[in-house]
């Protein structure tokens, strides 16, 4: 009796939690799909999903592929656009996180917690208004310009925030870097001192220490941090908006937040999600297996 | 916290069973909820048939224009409230409109004004009617009163969206040019009540642009000039800029549905894209004086409001505003609609009419910046009296524009279609 | 130790003794190298925020040329201070609210669910893990427009608004929890539950006494987590919201900072920075005394650890 109640006690536990998922995660996703694979309103041109699978429509997503692949493909540099601003700025991350992260976790020492807070704080202080901030800078009459210029003494004109491609670029990472940081930390707190000291003993030199240790060792913390911060990334559309507002850094979570407020484009709006997320579902799955064997590791 | 009422809810359900062209699926809806719904979608396809002037889909929608004046049906349950009655006590107007498109102190005058009845108007916003659109169909907030163009008339009352209005409430039109009492786009005023009039043009710096934009042959080739790459914006508006593009390349259709000019006006804006790359946003009314935009297409009133955003330091006298001074331009009006799912009908109604009461209307151009079709205000009185500086004179609308200038009108949704796919295809840059 | 600069080249020529001290001082050039770099980098992410927070306090309207020092746009401004501008006051309540409310359940939830994790094997608690790692990590945009078609398109009980953002928030943060709450459960292992129930604890009373207490700094720290997180979202927030009473503060400065801000705008920024750092504060000071009651180190470094 006992133990029956013992076995039912992890499921009923669990279900609360279950049930939230399955209502608010799979079944919004599945509507999406009855949206994408569904019939448009011929007058208001608002989508009327259809429930039942074995009557969808591919119509959208066929208008949505012409888009991407097909001949009249304008998608496609918006699409082309994102991957690289997003490459060029996960890189930039790891490049900056990396040594940083390495500092604390090696040598920050006594100051290891307040340097630790430090690389903490930008988690609690919105995204948004580290936008602002930036915003604010870069004003043509702002801080930074005034700086660049030396004060209005060299007559350089640049103008930020009127879709540059740069400004965007460097907004996603002064945005996402934190979110990389932390893994990177935690992979790289975890190889111990002794190891270091060991491969130290056995004549490894600075660098070759770095290429054959440190690196391997930080492989999880890397694909982690990288996965944690390009999948946002792909969906990501207020930085471009924030920024640039030209149609010359639009993203593709532009392209999915335009066609969300135009009449008529819903439909589309759920197929390009869609294709979207089947082509993050492998990093998607790769990141929950990452996680789940750092789970037993530890 | 927010108690959704169901009744949106059920309307949307409706509108797609009607949608569907299926009476039955209607029928069966119907039934399944209490709720007694008038409208056209509903009324007329329960009883087999089209009686009220707007059918069960797939129906052409009647497009107005300044040739075909129309006057909308009143379908059968949406009758105008009845004269006399008291506003509701304690109201939350809804008032969904543009931002910065109404100033924040006459919504204090209001509520100072209605005090008696503890009314609070809340001010939400939405980005461009389209959203709009689809916001107020979806049924989610019961907006009271929004402010729009006639290029979704035809769909606001094909979906029963707005309400007639009850002319007793509103004596405060008499203050407004007698055109925008029986315009062609609502015969008899019964829906619309007019808000304010602008043309569609460009501003800009003059300190910022050494040339005058108005001098050049075509003015509108600015958006395709290499020298101001980076500086320029156009606005956040499909029909607006298609309507631009269209005129730009000598064409007076600005509703055109023809292929060719779509497609050449489509090549001609990807070609913007290349050489320009202008942004795109309606907040030039700010970009410019804050330097961030030298030049911006724009409505009239935006390079007024842009006075009271210059900084410190620059002189207001730099703006300049363009838009063909012959008055064949872009040319357009709102007005202010009270609507369907909204809980306070009455309120809605007095406040249309203090929206119209000549001070108020004065006050709050004078902070939007749009200029409101009001008697009392002729071309040559705004800037004498002071209320157009002479920099900006061409920002006043005249009258007579009216006749020879280019309204956007509402379009048949298949051609619509066609207008987003290149408004998608320009804003996915090239 | 001092740092040497000798070339690289010279280093390998030098005897096993004296490589070791080279390598040494090396190590402590990289050391200052890094620092530097970590210098830097603490400098460009905080000090536009820094900026941001002193321009709130600005006397006039600029956001870029400080015109003296003033409380303007919190108190005095007629219009536009956070005082007296309705909408802003709205946002600050209402971004707090749904960080409130959004906490609340979602940490219970997840919590729950790790535990029931811990013990329970098989494909369904497998399957929901992975789902909500995949919440973890998907676009919001997705999550965000899939609760906005359930909410147009099917009849479900709440519209958009303050319940829809609610769940939206939930089914977002629902992993922070869930992960944190795992990894604690880990390194607790199962001997102290086993004790508990030998000692004749049942297993609801073995969790309830022994577990859920040592949960604590997990519990803790994935609700200011949340919280935090809440607090800046957008994405979800935006799409899901229905009127002005339902805008937060992140969509305020979205649609205000290219339009006509003022450092109103600022002073809301730094009013939400505020509360969380007093959440974190606030957290800080639970920590370190459960901390002291179990006899551990409670320094700053180690509650970031936590983090």
């Amino acid at each position: 009796m006992k133990d029956r109640s013992t076995r039912l006690l992890w499921p009923i536990l669990g279900l609360p939690a279950i049930v939230w998922i399955v209502l608010f995660f799979l079944i919004p996703l599945y509507v999406v799909l009855c949206v994408a694979f569904g019939t448009v309103d011929p007058i208001f041109r608002s989508p009327i999903p259809i429930w039942n699978p074995l009557e969808w429509q591919f119509t959208q997503v066929g208008v949505v592929w012409d888009r991407l692949v097909g001949p009249d493909n304008f998608y496609l540099p918006a699409v082309l656009r994102t991957l690289l601003y997003v490459t060029i700025a996960v890189t930039a991350c790891l490049l900056i996180s990396f040594p940083v992260a390495y500092f604390t976790a090696r040598y920050a020492g006594k100051y290891r917690g307040l340097v630790l807070a430090l690389l903490i704080a930008p988690f609690w202080i919105s995204y948004m208004m580290r936008m602002l901030a930036w915003i604010n800078l870069l004003q043509p009459e702002g801080l930074v310009n005034t700086i660049i210029t030396m004060g209005g003494l060299i007559p350089i004109d640049i103008n930020w925030l009127s879709g540059n491609p740069f400004t965007v670029v460097m907004g996603l990472i002064y945005g996402y870097v934190p979110y990389m940081l932390l893994p990177l930390f935690a992979a790289l707190d975890r190889i111990s001192p002794s190891l270091i000291e060991a491969a130290r003993d056995l004549g490894a030199t600075g660098f070759d220490l770095f290429r054959r240790v440190i690196l391997p060792m930080s492989v999880p913390g890397i694909v982690a941090g990288s996965l944690l911060i390009a999948l946002p990334m792909m969906g990501d559309y207020f930085t471009s908006d924030m920024l640039s507002k030209s149609p010359n850094t639009a993203m593709i979570g532009n392209l999915i937040n335009l066609s969300i407020v135009s009449p008529g484009q819903a439909g589309q709006a759920g197929a390009l999600l869609i294709l979207v997320l089947l082509v993050l579902l492998v990093p998607m799955v790769l990141y929950t297996r990452s996680n789940a064997r750092a789970e037993v590791r530890s | 916290m927010v108690d959704q009422p169901r009744r949106p809810l059920s309307r949307r359900r409706l509108l797609q069973a009607s949608a569907l062209a299926v009476p039955g699926a209607w029928a069966l809806s119907a039934c399944a909820r209490q709720q007694p719904l008038g409208g056209p979608t509903g009324a007329s396809s329960a009883s087999g048939g089209a009686t009220g002037g707007a059918t069960s889909a797939p129906a052409e929608l009647q497009i107005a224009s300044p040739t075909n004046p129309v006057k909308w049906p009143i379908n059968p349950g949406n009758e105008p409230i009845a004269s006399g009655l008291e506003p509701e006590a304690n109201a939350t107007l809804r008032v969904y409109n543009y931002p910065d498109y109404l100033d924040k102190a006459v919504i204090k005058d209001f509520q100072k004004e209605y005090a008696d009845y503890n009314v609070k108007v809340e001010y939400s916003t939405f980005n461009d009617y389209p959203e709009a659109l689809t916001k107020i169909r979806s049924g989610s907030v019961p907006y009271d009163v929004t402010f729009m163009s006639y290029n979704y008339m035809a769909r606001l009352v094909y979906g029963d969206l707005i309400r007639p209005l009850n002319h007793d409430y509103i004596p405060n039109i008499a203050d407004v040019w007698e055109e925008f009492q029986n315009p062609w786009y609502d015969q008899g005023w019964q829906y619309t009540a007019p808000y304010v009039i602008y043309t569609t043009g460009i501003g800009w710096r003059a300190d910022l642009i050494p040339e005058d934009i108005g001098a050049r042959p075509d003015p509108y080739d600015v958006f395709w000039d290499s020298k101001y790459a980076g500086e320029i914006a156009v606005l956040d508006d499909d029909r607006e800029v298609i309507g631009m593009t269209i005129l730009r390349d000598g064409g007076t259709d600005v509703n055109s549905a023809d292929p060719a000019v779509l497609g050449a006006a489509r090549d001609a804006m990807l070609e913007m894209l290349s050489i320009s790359q202008p942004r795109v946003t309606i907040t030039g009314y700010t970009d410019i004086p804050e330097g961030v935009l030298s030049l911006s297409q724009c409505w009239s009133g935006d390079m007024l409001t842009a006075q009271y955003y210059m900084p410190d330091g620059v002189d207001p006298s730099v703006l300049r505003y363009w838009s063909p001074p012959d008055g064949r331009g872009l040319i357009g009006n709102d007005f202010m609609l009270v609507l369907k799912g909204g809980e306070n009908p009455v309120m809605a109604h007095h406040f249309v009419n203090y929206m119209l009461n000549d001070a108020v209307s004065r006050k709050n151009s004078s902070w939007i910046g749009y200029q409101p079709p009001l008697r009392s205000l002729t071309p040559e009185n705004m800037v004498s009296e002071g209320l157009v500086p002479a920099n900006l004179a061409s920002a006043v609308v005249k009258p007579e524009w009216f006749q020879v200038g280019y309204p956007l009108l509402e379009l048949p949704p298949e051609v619509e279609a066609e207008y987003q796919a290149i408004w998608q295809q320009f804003k996915a840059g090239a | 130790m001092t740092v040497s600069a000798a070339p690289a080249e010279a280093i390998l020529e030098e005897s096993g003794v004296r490589r070791r001290r080279r390598l040494r001082g090396s190590s402590d050039a990289r050391a200052y190298g890094l620092g530097t770099i970590t210098i830097i980098y603490l400098l460009w992410a905080l000090v536009p925020v820094a900026i941001t927070v002193l321009f709130s306090f600005n006397e006039g309207r600029s956001r870029s040329t400080w015109q003296g020092f003033s409380l303007r746009w919190y108190t005095w401004d007629p219009t536009g201070s956070v005082i007296n501008d309705e909408s802003i006051r709205t946002a600050l309540t209402h971004t707090v609210t749904l960080a409130v409310i959004a906490t609340i359940i979602t940490v219970p939830l997840g919590v729950l669910f790790a535990l029931a994790l811990d013990r329970w094997r098989g494909r369904i608690p497998a399957g929901a893990n992975f789902l909500a790692l995949i919440t973890f990590v998907i676009p919001e945009i997705a999550l965000a427009i899939g609760l906005l078609f359930m909410v147009t398109y099917l009849a479900t009980p709440f519209g958009l608004g303050t319940w829809a953002q609610v769940i939206g928030l939930v089914t977002f943060q629902l992993a922070y929890p869930i992960v944190i709450c795992r990894a604690r459960l880990l390194t607790i292992g199962t001997h102290y539950e086993e004790a508990a129930r030998d000692l004749g604890a049942s297993a609801l009373g073995a969790v309830r006494r022994v577990i859920l207490p040592m949960l604590f700094p997990a519990i803790l720290v994935s609700a200011i987590l949340v919280f935090a997180d809440v607090l800046d979202d957008f994405v979800i927030v935006r799409y899901l919201s229905s009127d002005a009473s339902t805008e937060t503060t992140s969509m305020r400065i979205y649609q205000t900072a290219r339009a006509a801000p003022t450092p109103a705008l600022n002073a809301m920024a730094t009013i939400i920075l505020v509360v969380s750092t007093l959440v974190i504060v606030l957290g800080w000071l639970l920590y370190r005394r459960w901390s002291k009651r179990q006899g551990q180190a409670s320094d700053l470094g180690s509650f970031a650890g936590t983090l």
